[in-house]
């Protein structure tokens, strides 16, 4: 397996249950109910002994309510940043609406970071294509951030960025930053009004007319619905990249987050452990099995 | 495998006070015990506790406790119990919160584990033991409340003489006989044990129960019984699984009809991951106490609707999806993350099925379906 | 507008539509077509109206959008390079079924109808195959409308806002492929 290297980095002997106090340094309504918690752990980031090891783009956190219970969240931040970690949280159950009804200065708890990460490692001297939909942004913008900070290492850099309209479009804030600084953002929604002097249609289409200098050399990175993914997958893969360079960031329930408590697998993988990031050719033909 | 000639004699007077020696170290015994009509595995205070005359019968959706005419204390099989409820309970503690001030201190027990001595391990229960610490210590994460119970505890291992028609260790290779993972290893005759030190523990017990002169070594007699006894279970043993191919059996038949044959007779009622010694899901609940919250960590299983919710949604909505989960987890993707099969055997999730339905027959039924479809296509 | 055989042939072959087709079918087919130049919101047809011509975009971008009472003219799709845009004129009977306006400047390779047909008729071999990048198309057309039918980030979008669109979240259309949109 490739991804062994890249499968829960924090280290073994640190006691997998023990919660960090982490402060919300930050909350920023990001769109109707999706807020982004910058979180400082309360005994600093990148020092001995508390557990919250530097990150890689892709993996997430636990975020605890105590009282309420723990909810699996992407770290939405960048890996070089070591003043606050940025977690952008869609309210949907019990745990995120309560996160949603807490105030900058509380305390929560933080266990991770866990999972498997973006191959960024790959990508030195490839073209990379980043397909998000709606909230799916949020893994991928640790990896946008990464891409960046080396820009020169990388060949074409495409993002594509699907919302349902386009008051819905995570971060715009940061799209022309992105591009003066070397991604080509393309922006796509399923409907929109007159207003809308951007794109209307799904991602897949703009992947499927996108000109890729080297099919076989580029690499997609893709998270959202997974229909969505399965279809950017697909579309990717006739357009001649191989089923191993593309990558999706799938989600179950996780409830342990150590591959001890067996709610996230998926066929033979823990999603917590060997995912949440897995290649196209490893669960293409999974995705497609009903209840599994 | 232990040296032969390292087979001592336990009178049966004498395991008494073995019980009472361990307790005196420290140890909570925990061994077989007859309680509402079934042999379970509980602490035991002395021999008089074991389940003296008693054996279990047991077929798919059955179990009865009946008398044996004879005074065998381990004359039985397995029971609804595993030693999974000692070294992964049921319900524990595994952190907890409490407010200071503006902000939580967030603490995990740090109590030293109870010290347990079991006594009456089978075979393919010291080979779901096994199983449990691949999954709680053999991955990058280690639980450590569950390494700290394991590195305590005493395994006092107890061959099979008899076997239930549900059981089929000699398919998985994990029994009947106790092999290794054990401090003793008993083999129970009418006037005592032949016992099998698996461990420097195991004997060093063995040397203080008999201070004087050490314990006697067993007689040729008394190990030819013993070995007559061992293979009564083998000749016992009717069940089998064709492991043969049989994770690509099963992962290469996701979408067989069979699974909702299954579903058919599956009341999703989740005995068989109780009663597993093996299965290991679990939930982690949150349970508010007067000055602080505690996690606790409860058994889960794949059976229920719940336990692969995401967003509100199940992602296994039907009870075909759920066996095929449980059925294919156990017997195919254990081994891709784990290296080992997740089943010993023990039969145990035939007899406590409700309808029955027997994972040996299951596979059988799915192997010749797709033998009968394969044969069917050549013209 | 221009007329540029040698450089409409060449343009042709990179279209997915026509791209690997014999040197002789190609040339059949550049003289079927025109090259096509378009600013910024002028209108390539209109829904309603009997058209002759389909249009395989080489650059730029084209709306197509539908009218409805109410609403107005609503936005179905945007059309970028590679694609096919009112294809009515060739299978059907010419009345277009949505509104096309070109957003930016954009570079098309109008198709008569009437040419296409004949080319198809007069050599079946070729008509097949063109029949069928032209299913191809509306398959992959098909399969968008799904798509945005599913409505798959209905979730996020439960407690909408009526915010305000910023600027940058705009700029999308004419950055998303290499300037001449065709491959090379």
């Amino acid at each position: 397996m490739t991804t062994d290297s890249r499968s829960s980095c924090a280290t073994p002997a640190a006691d997998p249950w023990r919660q960090q106090p982490a402060r919300i340094h930050r909350m920023l309504q990001e769109l109707p109910g999706v807020t982004t918690f910058e979180l400082v752990p309360e005994s600093g980031i990148g020092g001995g002994g508390h557990g919250i090891w530097p990150f890689r783009a892709g993996q997430f956190n636990m975020l605890y309510l105590p009282g309420v219970g723990e909810s699996a969240i992407s770290i939405s931040g960048d890996p070089a940043r070591a003043d606050v970690i940025p977690h952008t949280v869609r309210q949907a159950g019990n745990v995120t609406r309560g996160l949603a009804a807490l105030r900058e200065g509380d305390v929560i708890g933080l266990r991770g970071p866990f999972g498997s990460s973006w191959p960024l490692e790959r990508c030195g001297g490839h073209d990379v294509v980043l397909v998000a939909g709606g909230i799916g942004l949020a893994p991928l913008r640790p990896a946008i951030y990464q891409l960046l900070a080396n820009r020169a290492e990388y060949g074409e850099l495409t993002l594509i960025m699907g919302a349902r309209e386009p008051q819905l479009l995570l971060y715009p804030g940061e799209y022309d930053g992105w591009r003066a600084a070397g991604l080509n953002v393309v922006t796509t929604v399923d409907r929109a009004d007159g207003s809308w002097h951007g794109s209307v249609g799904v991602v897949t289409s703009i992947l499927d007319r996108l000109w890729l200098r080297d099919p076989s050399g580029t690499l997609v990175f893709t998270c959202g619905p997974e229909v969505m993914m399965w279809y950017v997958m697909r579309t990717a893969a006739s357009r001649g990249v191989p089923a191993d360079s593309l990558y999706l960031s799938l989600e179950r329930n996780m409830n342990c987050a150590v591959a001890f408590c067996g709610h996230c697998q998926f066929g033979p993988w823990f999603l917590c452990r060997e995912g949440p990031v897995l290649s196209f050719d490893r669960v293409q033909r999974l995705l497609r099995i009903e209840n599994l | 495998m232990t040296d032969q000639c390292e087979t001592f004699w336990l009178p049966r007077a004498d395991l008494d006070r073995l019980i009472r020696l361990l307790s005196e170290d420290g140890y909570e015994v925990v061994g077989p015990k007859v309680d509402q009509s079934a042999i379970v595995y509980d602490r035991i205070e002395s021999a008089a506790d074991l389940p003296e005359g008693w054996t279990d019968r047991q077929n798919p959706g059955e179990y009865r406790l009946e008398r044996r005419d004879d005074k065998r204390l381990f004359g039985y099989v397995v029971g609804p119990h595993s030693w999974k409820k000692h070294l992964f309970p049921a319900d524990e503690l595994v952190a907890a919160a409490k407010r200071a001030g503006d902000t939580w201190q967030f603490t995990t027990p740090n109590a030293p584990p109870r010290r347990y001595a079991f006594l009456g391990v089978r075979a393919c229960e010291l080979a779901a033991i096994a199983v449990q610490d691949r999954v709680f210590m053999g991955g990058p994460w280690v639980d450590p409340l569950y390494r700290a119970r394991r590195e305590a505890v005493l395994l006092i291992a107890v061959n099979c003489t008899q076997a239930a028609a549900t059981c089929f260790c000699t398919s998985m290779n994990t029994g009947p006989r106790c092999e290794r993972g054990f401090d003793l290893a008993l083999t129970e005759l009418e006037q005592g044990f032949t016992v099998e030190c698996g461990s420097e523990r195991g004997r060093e017990l063995l040397r203080r129960l008999f201070p004087a002169d050490g314990p006697a070594m067993a007689e040729a007699t008394e190990l030819a019984a013993a070995e007559a006894a061992r293979s009564e279970a083998v000749t016992r043993i009717t069940r089998r699984m064709d492991t043969d191919g049989l994770r690509e059996l099963l992962l290469g038949n996701l979408e067989s009809s069979r699974w909702e044959s299954i579903a058919e007779r599956c009341l999703s009622c989740t005995n068989c991951t109780m009663v597993c010694p093996t299965c290991f899901c679990s939930t982690v609940t949150e349970v508010e106490e007067l000055t602080q919250v505690d996690r606790r960590r409860q058994w889960d299983s794949c059976f229920n609707i719940d336990f692969s919710r995401v967003n509100g949604n199940p992602s296994r909505n039907t009870i075909a999806g759920r066996y095929r989960q449980w059925l294919t987890h156990k017997l195919a993707t254990w081994q891709d993350q784990f290296g080992t099969s997740g089943c010993v055997g023990c039969g145990r999730c035939i007899t406590w099925c409700p309808p029955g339905i027997d994972l040996t027959q299951e596979v059988a039924e799915l192997r010749s379906s797709v033998e009968r479809d394969s044969a069917g296509a050549v013209p | 507008m221009s007329l540029d055989a040698p450089n409409l042939l060449r343009m042709l072959h990179t279209t997915r539509f026509a791209e690997g087709l014999p040197h002789a079918e190609l040339t059949a087919l550049a003289r079927a077509s025109r090259l096509v130049e378009v600013g910024p919101g002028e209108v390539l047809f209109r829904e309603g109206q009997v058209e002759d011509e389909v249009f395989v975009v080489f650059s730029g971008h084209v709306r197509l959008s539908m009218k409805v009472p109410g609403r107005g003219e609503v936005t179905l799709l945007t059309a970028g390079p590679g694609d096919l845009v009112g294809w009515s004129g060739l299978i059907s009977d010419g009345v277009m079924t949505a509104t096309a306006t070109v957003m930016d400047s954009a570079r098309l390779i109008a198709l008569t109808g009437r040419g296409l047909q004949q080319l198809c008729d007069s050599d079946p071999q070729l008509g097949y195959v063109l029949m069928k990048r032209m299913a191809q198309v509306i398959s992959r057309r098909l399969l968008s409308t799904r798509l945005q039918l599913l409505d798959l980030f209905a979730d996020a979008a439960a407690a909408r806002s009526h915010a305000g669109v910023p600027a940058a979240a705009q700029v999308a259309v004419p950055t998303e492929t290499t300037p001449s949109g065709a491959r090379p």
